[in-house]
């Protein structure tokens, strides 16, 4: 038993060394402004990833919906962020209202009518009629506030924006919001078993991002929102920054020494440039980091808490959990929730980190599958394992292209120039991306089955 | 003067040892993988193609050679696509990219990358209205024309052919949305109908439903903004299949001679517009893009355009830094000067480095205007034959 | 009461644009979905690789069936790509019994859990998707040949002299009928043979059925080889019908998938039944009902609106939506599949 845990230990060390070795070596080949960059998208793939793990890990509940609560983030994001527009509001706000009401109304009555009507015969009846004269009701009111809203401007605005609120607030709002559909799919989808559930999770997920493609008035859809405002400092106001140039100055003082004028002058741009980039990375890291601490630290206590114990056992052995008293379906329902949240979080600041919210991002390849793939080859039911499977798997994912275009060049190095079939694989070596994810994927579960870090048994 | 103080500078930082001729870099930012691949697969190959001609040339820079280094935008996924552009700039040090694709990723690499570093950005496809606006520091471009003004282009002609109502269909992202909305915006504005505006999504293979609806909605004519590789082609084969449509709007995403080559003698009598000019750009672009083994498909064009564009820049600013060129890209673009075609870039590199004056007209009729965008000069063609023939300017 | 014309006209354009599509986009769905239940049946787990493997088939298809056109053979009014179509078969099944060697027979051999298996299954699924893509590009193909049309509408126009056209596309037919005879195939062959026979009872019961001395290996490998044709020649219909492209075949996936569980999954039956009702309700429920109202009502009733349900941007989450009511009603699919 502690051997093994040594040997986990070991491993994550072991493991983590060689992730950072890897970012340093691209900050050393390539530019430490990509290493910074694929660092901020491995530790938010880390948190989406450390949300799945929560569900799977801790739950075994296998949830393929993931893109659908990052979506969620990502619009909560917007939402927050964006200035509202005022001539839409103006526009649209009262039937908004109106068919907002109406909407409302329609489910309570609904409600009503499967409380009061249980044993009438005329159940079925009446709640379709109720359905449909709320549904026409809705749209009456509906239909003309969203023509007056996207006709607004469409070409630039066309959608109602959002709080104008500093985003930031928007990571725990993102959370909130794909905790609210968790819920919602959760007491819905829960009882279904394993493969019913992940493909009604799937469904629902395409349909989120359905709408946010589609709503136009809400999200502004298909035309993106772009601009959004940033948490961290801009690299250009940075590069006219007192404070800033004297502090790459400063820092670069060995570059510098011995240039005058122009010569100097230019270096220094360049160094600024460079540094501003950095810096502003750097900043988006820290965030980030402090974010995935908070998160780690708390799914560590919830693990080794009475509670953490009660989960694995509902995992282990549902029926005798059951059997001793335990609410399975709740306990399920909590944890889809919280999971389900953080990938929330991570959706809002992946939105954030862009700075846009583009609603044809959210395929279930890079948002779904990709973050399965983190978890089971990090480790799955081990949370360092899932972050470092995060790291891992986007490392790839971004390195794999420029690999490819080398490795494809290498092989067919003694192939004449204009080659057919060099050609042919020289122009696909983009493709080798999904290749080289595949494998890692196979190779990986075949010798480390539980993963790179795999769950210690406690 | 200035040139030798930077040379000694660079030295400096890097501590490599200058020439004069340098070893130019290009980023050709696509998505060669994801949502549009299948057109990438035509861009990518147009843009090196501009790339190879003028490093064979020998001309620029005083005998610079230039290479393309490719980095994939994905076309959707931001996160992707700003790693792929920070890695070009930053590491492969491209002077200037050629792309973005798809408007999304082309403003997450714009406002993330490409103007912190001060790079330039071409892009050959970026048609959403919001880029006119975007701030940029004068250092994004585009060669293809937003859709604001294509709406009026569309608009003008449907009337002209006495056309009252048509049904439409857009693929559905920011440019087949933007589009639609420019043309029934337009459209409406001069007394037409638009019975149905619907999306379509690409890369789905089956749109009976689509179709039925716009059936179903009806209309003298069926515009169809998409991409004549993907949804809008099945579109209108399955429109033409069901007989629910005989006659179609083709916008410049839908214009080629594929189209009627795949859907058959059905096509004929259909008419749409594409940019370009009355000069034999295009088909010259045509034969070189088939000698070289790739389709003159969407987009092609503007990838070519786009990259001879960034390298006239350099040429003309005397030096491959984004600072300087971008302030030459509007100058070597539009008249006065010699008109450049493509298949010329060597003899324009030859007319600049001797300080002459170059209009580059090339494969797509380039003509930027207000923040550099094209102008928007569009050829109206009507599908007669099997093939696209041109029908006027306007 | 609208005349007997009305009605007919009504009808036509309902069987054009509903009916008709429908149908074919349903056989493709449930031959697709078949190849997902019986894997699911035998191996128990979902096959995420799926729809690449149905890109893979057709590919192999489609090159053999340009060697098979360079060569001048044609298949007379049917498309050349039938001629093809056992090669391609071939080439899958090869495709399936190696990744089955290399990957699946390992966890399967260890007594995996299914979501183990469902993994692997997406790690060949990126591999085949890369590989697919090396091969034959990211483009669209065509490669139907031979008679487009049995009915074209103009035709029926004429013939019948009804407002409305009627069009029946020959690879409309071919699919319908295939996917008939597939199906009588299979449920001969899983009642009536003895492999058929061994492969439910293991899919049943498989301690009991190795009791009962069921090679398993050969029940697995008989599974692939099934389900290996069957997606190719979904595959290939669908490309008949529509055009090829790697790109559409991965997205292909997800209804495939839908439709198998909307039917129970393990249940052949079901996969048939969930392809159509996937296709069906992403026609009915986007499409406007405006002119089959028109024709039915007097006319000053006509309706001004489209009486669209909802709009076919929605289409792709029509089949969710209706993918979800079901499970909510019926928790293992319309016929009962199997419970893990």
């Amino acid at each position: 038993m502690k051997l093994n845990q040594l040997n986990n230990a070991t491993r994550a060390t072991l493991a983590f060394s060689a992730m950072a070795g890897a970012l340093i070596l691209v900050g050393v080949g390539q530019s430490w402004a990509l290493s910074l960059t694929i660092l901020n998208l491995c530790l938010i793939s880390s948190v989406m990833a450390l949300g799945v793990n929560i569900q799977w890990g801790y739950a075994g509940l296998f949830n393929i919906g993931i893109m659908g609560f990052a979506a969620l983030g990502g619009a909560a994001a917007m939402l927050v962020s964006t200035p509202p527009v005022g001539n839409a509001w103006a526009a649209g706000s009262w039937n908004i209202l109106f068919s907002a009401l109406c909407f409302v109304g329609t489910i309570v009555a609904a409600w009503q009518v499967h409380k009061k009507l249980k044993n009438s015969r005329f159940q079925t009846i009446v709640m379709i009629a109720v359905l449909v004269t709320g549904y026409m009701l809705t749209r009456s009111f509906f239909d003309p506030a969203v023509d007056a809203v996207e006709a607004t401007d469409s070409a630039k605005t066309g959608f109602l924006g959002g709080l104008g609120l500093p985003i930031i607030l928007s990571w725990p709002v993102g959370g909130v919001l794909a905790a609210g559909a968790a819920w919602i799919i959760g007491k819905v989808a829960l009882g279904l078993r394993s493969d019913y559930l992940a493909i009604a999770t799937l469904g629902i997920s395409e349909i989120v991002v359905a709408i946010l493609k589609n709503e136009d008035w809400l999200t502004r859809g298909v035309k993106n929102v772009n601009g959004l405002s940033r948490p961290v400092p801009y690299e250009l106001d940075l590069h006219h920054s007192e404070w800033f140039i004297s502090l790459v100055e400063k820092f670069r003082a060995s570059d510098l020494a011995g240039l005058e004028g122009l010569a100097r002058e230019a270096v220094l741009k360049e160094a600024i440039t460079e540094s501003a980039g950095v810096f502003v990375k750097l900043c988006y890291a820290g965030l980030f980091t402090a974010v995935l601490v908070i998160i780690l630290t708390l799914c560590v206590l919830a693990l080794n808490s009475p509670w953490g114990r009660m989960m694995r056992a509902i995992r282990d052995n549902e029926t005798a959990a059951e059997a001793m008293g335990k609410d399975v379906t709740g306990r399920h329902l909590q944890i889809f929730i919280l999971g389900s949240a953080v990938c929330g979080i991570a959706g809002a600041m992946l939105t954030t980190l862009d700075g846009q919210l583009t609603p044809t991002s959210y395929i279930p390849l890079r948002f779904t599958f990709l973050i399965w793939v983190m978890v089971i080859v990090g480790g799955s039911g081990n949370n360092l394992g899932s972050i470092l499977g995060g790291f891992l798997i986007w490392f790839v994912w971004i390195e794999a292209e420029p690999a490819g275009v080398w490795l494809m060049n290498t092989l067919t190095a003694w192939l004449p120039e204009g080659n057919s079939v060099k050609n042919h694989l020289v122009q696909s070596a983009q493709h080798m991306r999904l290749v080289v994810m595949g494998l890692v994927l196979l190779l990986v579960m075949r010798f480390t089955p539980g993963g790179i870090i795999p769950e210690t048994s406690k | 003067m200035k040139k030798l103080l930077l040379a000694s500078a660079l030295m400096a930082t890097t501590g490599t040892q200058v020439v004069h001729a340098e070893d130019v870099k290009i980023g050709v930012f696509l998505g060669f993988t994801g949502a549009i691949e299948s057109i990438v697969a035509d861009m990518g190959p147009a843009a090196e193609l501009a790339i190879k001609e003028v490093s064979d040339s020998g001309a620029l820079l005083g005998g610079s050679s230039v290479t393309g280094v490719r980095g994939d935008t994905t076309c959707t996924d931001s996160a992707a696509a700003t790693a792929a552009a920070e890695r070009l700039i930053t590491s492969d040090k491209v002077s200037a990219l050629v792309g973005g694709d798809c408007s999304g990723v082309t403003t997450a690499a714009l406002q993330n990358v490409a103007m912190p570093n001060g790079i330039v950005m071409v892009s050959p496809s970026a048609t959403s209205p919001a880029l006119s606006t975007i701030e940029d520091n004068g250092l994004f471009f585009r060669t293809a024309p937003s859709d604001a003004r294509q709406g009026v282009i569309v608009s003008d002609i449907l009337n002209e052919k006495g056309v009252k109502n048509i049904a439409m269909t857009y693929t559905n992202n920011d440019y087949g949305k933007g589009l639609a909305e420019a043309i029934e915006k337009n459209f409406t504005e001069s007394g037409g109908t638009v019975t149905i505006n619907s999306a379509h999504e690409d890369g789905k293979g089956d749109y009976s439903a689509e179709v039925g609806a716009l059936a179903a909605a009806g209309g003298e004519v069926l515009v169809v903004a998409g991409y004549i590789d993907q949804g809008g082609k099945g579109i209108i084969q399955a429109a033409l299949d069901t007989g629910a449509f005989d006659t179609f709007y083709l916008p410049d995403g839908m214009v080629g001679d594929a189209l009627p080559e795949a859907i058959g003698p059905d096509l004929n009598g259909s008419y749409g517009a594409n940019p370009g000019t009355d000069s034999p750009g295009a088909a010259k672009f045509a034969e070189m893009a088939t000698a070289a083994g790739f389709k003159a498909g969407p987009f092609a064009a503007e990838s070519y355009d786009a990259a001879a564009l960034i390298m006239l820049a350099m040429q003309a600013a005397g030096s491959s830094d984004s600072a300087k060129l971008k302030d030459k890209v509007m100058d070597v673009a539009n008249a006065p000067g010699e008109k450049i075609f493509p298949g010329e870039l060597a003899k324009a590199l030859k007319i600049i480095a001797d300080g002459g004056d170059v209009d580059y007209v090339g494969a797509s009729a380039v003509e930027l205007i207000g923040a550099g965008e094209s102008a928007g000069n569009y050829r109206q063609v009507a599908i007669d034959g099997g093939k696209v023939s041109t029908v006027g300017y306007r | 009461m609208p005349e007997m014309t009305e009605i007919l006209n009504a009808l036509v354009v309902f069987t054009n644009f509903v009916l008709i599509p429908g149908l074919a986009y349903g056989s493709q769905l449930a031959l697709g979905a078949l190849g997902v239940t019986l894997v699911y049946g035998i191996l128990r787990f979902s096959n995420f690789a799926h729809g690449d493997v149905m890109a893979f088939g057709t590919m192999v298809t489609i090159l053999v069936t340009w060697w098979l056109q360079s060569l001048g053979v044609s298949f007379g009014p049917l498309p050349t790509a039938l001629l093809a179509l056992p090669l391609g078969i071939a080439g899958t099944v090869l495709l399936c019994l190696v990744t089955d060697k290399f990957v699946y027979r390992y966890y399967r051999a260890k007594k995996s859990p299914p979501v183990t298996l469902v993994m692997a299954s997406l790690g060949v699924m990126f591999v085949v998707n890369g590989l697919v893509r090396f091969i034959i590009g990211t483009d669209d193909q065509r490669f139907f040949d031979g008679e487009r049309f049995i009915m074209k509408a103009r035709d029926f126009k004429t013939l019948t002299g009804l407002n409305e056209g009627l069009a029946i596309k020959s690879s409309q037919g071919i699919t319908v009928v295939i996917a008939v005879i597939l199906v009588a195939l299979l449920f001969w062959f899983l009642q009536k043979t003895r492999a058929g026979k061994s492969m439910r009872a293991y899919s049943d019961n498989e301690d009991l059925s190795l009791l009962s001395g069921i090679d398993p290996d050969k029940v697995v490998r008989i599974t692939w080889i099934i389900a290996a044709a069957l997606t190719t020649i979904a595959g290939v219909l669908y490309g008949l019908d529509k055009s090829f492209k790697p790109f559409t075949y991965f997205q292909l996936l997800l209804p495939i998938f839908a439709a198998a569980i909307v039917g129970g999954i393990g249940q052949p039956i079901g996969a048939i039944v969930g392809g159509y009702v996937i296709a069906f309700s992403e026609v009915l429920i986007t499409y406007p009902y405006k002119k089959v109202v028109t024709y039915l009502v007097p006319e000053s009733w006509a309706p001004e609106g489209l009486l669209q349900l909802l709009g076919t941007e929605y289409k792709f989450a029509v089949s969710f939506m209706i993918l979800v009511i079901v499970l909510l009603v019926r928790p293992t699919g319309i016929f009962k599949g199997k419970v893990l």
